[in-house]
């Protein structure tokens, strides 16, 4: 079937009428001839006539023959179908519009989240072979893997036949430009090689040649390309300038392509240059990306890679003899497993809205369908087979399916387009939200699959039902069939939405136990902000610790401020930094969180102490070194240990330098300890936290903590001039309350609850649609019956009940479907609750109850008109 | 296509060669209209088939469709407008194939043939 044939037969019949004339010249012509030749031969006219016919067979027959294998059959009556159905549609065009409605909405959303799944979770990355680009870690024995220090990447980085590429890729801030705007721009240090692992091209120049990454080579830039289009107007004459990182000038040499560089968080990227005090193996501060050497299996670089450690083994820090090297597939470690289920989870809840509209859809064209029997009896009747009347029914499906379709596409448009910026931050950089051919090629299996449930049931329906019999009868009571057909989609409706309305239950009563949970600090009145003190303005421990101490000087004065503090993190962020924790002559060891505070940060977040003392003035640098632990920390002192007073015994910790310094051994005097604050999740247990004075270990990527007296957005005017009064150059980024900054550890539970929610109300909208829309139908239908009963002298009350008691009977029985639905399927939620059993009665009941009131609301409706009918009308109309 | 057998020596037109027979009779005469092609077909085959020369019209448009010939309009010898059919470069391949084809099955077919007896 070439191209050319398919192309000659569509225009075939579209020229249907113009061809048959041809035709018919031709066979008059070839007649002609015939004759001509046989009267030459010695035959009459009239023999040479017959006989001209008899050689040339049957015209007629022919004619078919021709017509069949020049046009195409079923097709001539698809097109016909079509446009009965487009002028069918157009007669009811309420009809159509809640139908094709229902359908937008039911297959844009569908798309919508298509396009979410595979961009995020079936799509291959956006880079070449991506199965062979790894994560590279240091792992420790029973946690989480580590970043790698500098000597030991580059003994990974000699390992030729293990890796194509390999790099450091480690995030960076720097202040982009020269005066007035300081606003500082996230950036990444990588190797030469960063660019051969992701096999990105460049856009424009280059990217970074070998040997760009050691010492005494020119400072240069890579720049992603919506950097460029806002900061330089995408000016390809941008290769001949300089970009001013902290000051510095780098020479920008390449663009890279727009698509996922842009959906990171950097905007530039430059060589890592190891300086002299970086060589060692005791900083952990280099995470690593590889691409393996083709033909190399994941299995294989494990193999390798635990080879070249036990090679190591001699020249391996005391305390990390235990830890291995970990190599991991670098598209496992985008979707995290929370995610993964959300999308999953909202796909699924997502393909019950689309069934519910489809049976909506359904139930409307077979309300239609009762209405149109006759007509299909008559086609019956003159001859009209049972394949053509379905197909014609299916044909009007398809008319509504396809501008459903249509419209859908366009409500996906609209949804991705709106979503996309939301979800920007859940999603893995990866993931490209548009409207490729495969959400296309998904939304049309979608009108495929809508076709077969909403219009395959219903023609069948129509087309099959006793015809003669509806020829007979006149259309007076409801057709009992299709009543009950309808009655049983309507339930499948209502037992689809409880299943989707109990998970929303679930996860909304998980939800509201998380944010009951007691973070342990202050949420209200207190505001936090992000700084970065740029290693040229802040080279030292000394300059650091000065910033510190002015800075809180200086917020404290500002009016409102309560109370101010310097801390490396925040609560329920997270620490980055953990390190373990040993007591001297013990080789035991265990985990601790290090937490890096100023004096001031317990009292401006409220976290009480326990025992002993918080962090002090006192203890600066030069001072004895101390630190402050959780109850944790004490539980695991006084359990592992023995140790029932931990207070004053000496503990010993690695600490981080500043900057470029390495972390070292230091023995520490633990002062005190505190009611423990949650540092990760509100959903996690919380575990074993030291805090030690910043002051004695002072960073450069640090938070401001500011308790206000009132609105604390309110005093950023000043916080903001205070800051500058210390530092007029230095920018202050992610400025959040502590209540933002609480909403958004909660952000992986809030996402499936509104998500499922919204479904669950949509699927609830629908099934109320879908039960009005029957019984609606129904009091049309026997409003003669309901009539003669009230003559007889039924009351508007009994008629009332009488609907509504229909109603209550499809609402039950969904219901009791939807509950055993509810819990075969919230198993699937399990991992997403917390502290809320998928069986939770209270949720279930509240699903229920929530259902049937929507039900209820929906009946009531038609249940009241039906109470309205005025018997004496009815009668007259029969009359 | 088939025509009801009426003589007990002629055979219909075998399935499918009607369009080989066609091609082949372009190749040799050149462009003709179709009154001139079922005619040919029917002197060559000396009263061994039974065609009804209406056949070749659907054969003749199956073949236009797939490329293989072109038509174009020409006057008849009883001063009618007609359409004269001539051989595509594509066609005259797909000739040659359809030949091969012929040729190989024909062989087979012989050759069990020689084996049964």
């Amino acid at each position: 079937m070439n191209l050319r044939w398919a192309v000659a037969r569509l225009a075939a019949l579209f020229r249907k009428r113009n061809l048959d004339r041809e035709l018919e010249d031709e066979i008059r012509a070839h007649l002609e001839l015939a004759e001509r030749d046989a009267i030459a031969r010695g035959l009459t006219p009239e023999e040479a006539r017959q006989a001209a016919r008899r050689s040339f067979g049957g015209i007629e027959q022919m004619k078919e023959d021709h017509r069949d294998h020049r046009g195409v059959r079923w097709m001539e009556n698809l097109l016909r179908d079509f446009r009965y159905g487009m002028a069918s549609l157009a007669r009811d065009p309420g009809f159509a519009a809640v139908a094709v409605g229902l359908l937008a909405l039911g297959i844009g959303a569908n798309a919508a989240m298509f396009s979410i799944l595979d961009a995020v979770l079936l799509k291959p990355l956006p880079f070449p072979e991506p199965e062979r680009m790894v994560r590279v870690w240091e792992a420790p024995p029973h946690s989480l893997p580590n970043v790698t220090s500098t000597l030991t990447f580059l003994d990974w980085k000699r390992q030729d036949s293990v890796f194509e590429a390999l790099s450091v890729e480690r995030s960076t801030r720097a202040a982009v430009g020269t005066g007035g705007d300081p606003a500082r721009f996230p950036g990444k240090l990588v190797s030469a090689d960063y660019f051969q692992v992701f096999g990105v091209k460049p856009r424009i120049g280059r990217t970074f040649a070998a040997g760009e990454d050691q010492p005494g080579a020119a400072p240069v830039v890579v720049l992603n390309y919506s950097f460029w289009q806002t900061r330089f107007g995408g000016d390809p004459e941008v290769l001949k300038r300089d970009l001013k990182l902290d000051g510095e000038p780098h020479r920008i040499i390449g663009v890279l392509p727009a698509g996922s560089f842009d959906r990171d968080e950097a905007v530039f990227w430059k060589p890592v240059i190891f300086a002299p005090g970086q060589m060692n193996r005791e900083q952990h501060w280099l995470p690593a990306v590889g691409r393996l050497r083709a033909g190399v299996s994941l299995e294989q670089a494990r193999s390798k890679m635990s080879i070249l450690r036990s090679s190591l083994a001699g020249v391996m820090p005391s305390g990390k003899k235990e830890w291995g090297f970990a190599v991991d597939p670098f598209a496992q470690m985008l979707v995290g497993d929370t995610l993964r289920r959300t999308i999953y989870l909202a796909f699924g809840a997502v393909l019950m809205v689309l069934l519910i509209a489809c049976a909506n859809v359904a139930n409307l064209t077979l309300a239609k369908g009762a209405t149109r029997r006759k007509e299909m009896a008559l086609r019956a009747a003159l001859g009209a087979s049972r394949g053509r009347l379905i197909g014609q029914l299916l044909t009007e499906s398809l008319v509504l399916c396809l501008l459903g379709g249509a419209a859908g596409v366009a409500v996906a448009y609209v949804l991705l387009r709106a979503a996309a910026p939301l979800l920007a931050a859940s999603l893995p950089f990866t993931a490209d939200l548009s409207l490729d051919l495969r959400v296309l090629g998904f939304a049309a299996a979608a009108v495929m699959a809508v076709l077969i449930l909403a219009g395959l049931l219903p023609s069948l329906q129509t087309s099959f039902g006793k015809l003669s019999h509806s020829l007979n009868q006149s259309a007076r009571g409801s057709s009992g069939s299709s009543a009950t057909l309808r009655r049983t989609i309507v339930i499948g409706e209502v037992a689809a939405s409880v299943v989707l309305i109990c998970g929303a239950a679930l996860l909304l009563k998980s939800l509201m136990k998380l944010q009951q949970v007691d973070a342990g600090v202050r949420i209200d009145h207190v505001i936090t902000m992000t700084a970065d003190l740029p290693s040229t303005a802040y080279p030292s421990a000394e300059s650091a610790a000065r910033f510190y101490d002015a800075v809180v000087q200086r917020l404290r004065a500002v009016p409102g401020v309560e109370q101010a503090s310097v801390s490396l993190d925040l609560p329920l962020q997270g620490v980055r930094w953990g390190e373990s924790i040993s007591l001297p002559g013990v080789t035991k060891t265990f985990h601790v969180d290090l937490k890096l505070v100023d004096p001031w940060y317990f009292d401006t977040l409220q976290i009480p102490l326990k025992s002993g003392r918080g962090i002090e003035d006192r203890d600066r640098a030069g001072a004895p070194p101390v630190v402050v632990i959780n109850e944790e920390v004490a539980r695991q002192l006084a359990s592992s240990y023995g140790v029932a007073n931990p207070v004053g015994r000496i503990v010993t910790i690695d600490v981080p330098g500043y900057g470029p310094v390495p972390e070292s051994l230091v023995n520490l005097q633990i002062v005190g300890v505190i009611r423990s604050e949650r540092t990760g999740g509100l959903h996690r247990p919380q575990g074993t936290v030291a805090y030690l004075p910043l002051a004695q270990a002072p960073r450069q990527d640090i938070k401001l903590v500011v308790r206000t007296r009132s609105d604390p957005l309110a005093a950023m005017t000043g916080i903001r001039e205070a800051v500058r009064q210390v530092d007029s150059n230095l920018p202050l980024g992610d400025v959040r309350t502590m209540e933002q900054v609480k909403e958004r550890s909660m952000l992986w539970a809030k996402q499936p609850t509104w998500v499922v929610g919204a479904f669950a109300g949509v699927a609830a909208l629908l099934a109320a649609l879908g039960l009005y829309g029957v019984l609606a139908h129904a009091v049309t239908q026997q409003r003669r019956e309901i009539g003669i009963r009230m003559a007889l002298g039924a009351r508007p009350g009994d008629v009332l009940s009488y609907v509504l008691r229909s109603a209550f009977s499809m609402l039950i029985v969904g219901l009791a479907v939807g509950l055993a639905g509810a819990f075969g399927l919230t198993r699937v939620l399990k991992s997403l609750l917390f502290n809320v059993s998928a069986l939770d009665p209270v949720a279930l009941a509240v699903a229920c109850v929530l259902m049937s009131l929507v039900g209820i609301l929906a009946a009531w409706i038609p249940a009241s008109r039906a109470a309205r009918v005025d018997p004496i009308a009815v009668l007259r109309d029969e009359g | 296509m088939l025509a009801v057998n009426m003589s007990e020596n002629k055979t219909d037109v075998p399935y499918g060669t009607l369009d080989l027979l066609i091609l082949k009779t372009l190749e040799t005469m050149g462009p003709m209209h179709g009154y001139r092609i079922a005619r040919r077909i029917e002197q060559v085959a000396e009263n061994l088939l039974r065609l009804n020369q209406g056949s070749v019209y659907p054969a003749l448009m199956r073949l236009e469709q797939q490329g293989w010939i072109r038509t174009q309009w020409g006057i008849s010898e009883t001063k009618r407008k007609v359409k004269f059919y001539s051989l595509t470069r594509a066609g005259s391949k797909q000739l040659s194939v359809e030949v091969a084809n012929w040729e190989r099955t024909t062989a087979l077919v012989a050759r069990f043939l020689e084996a049964e007896s």
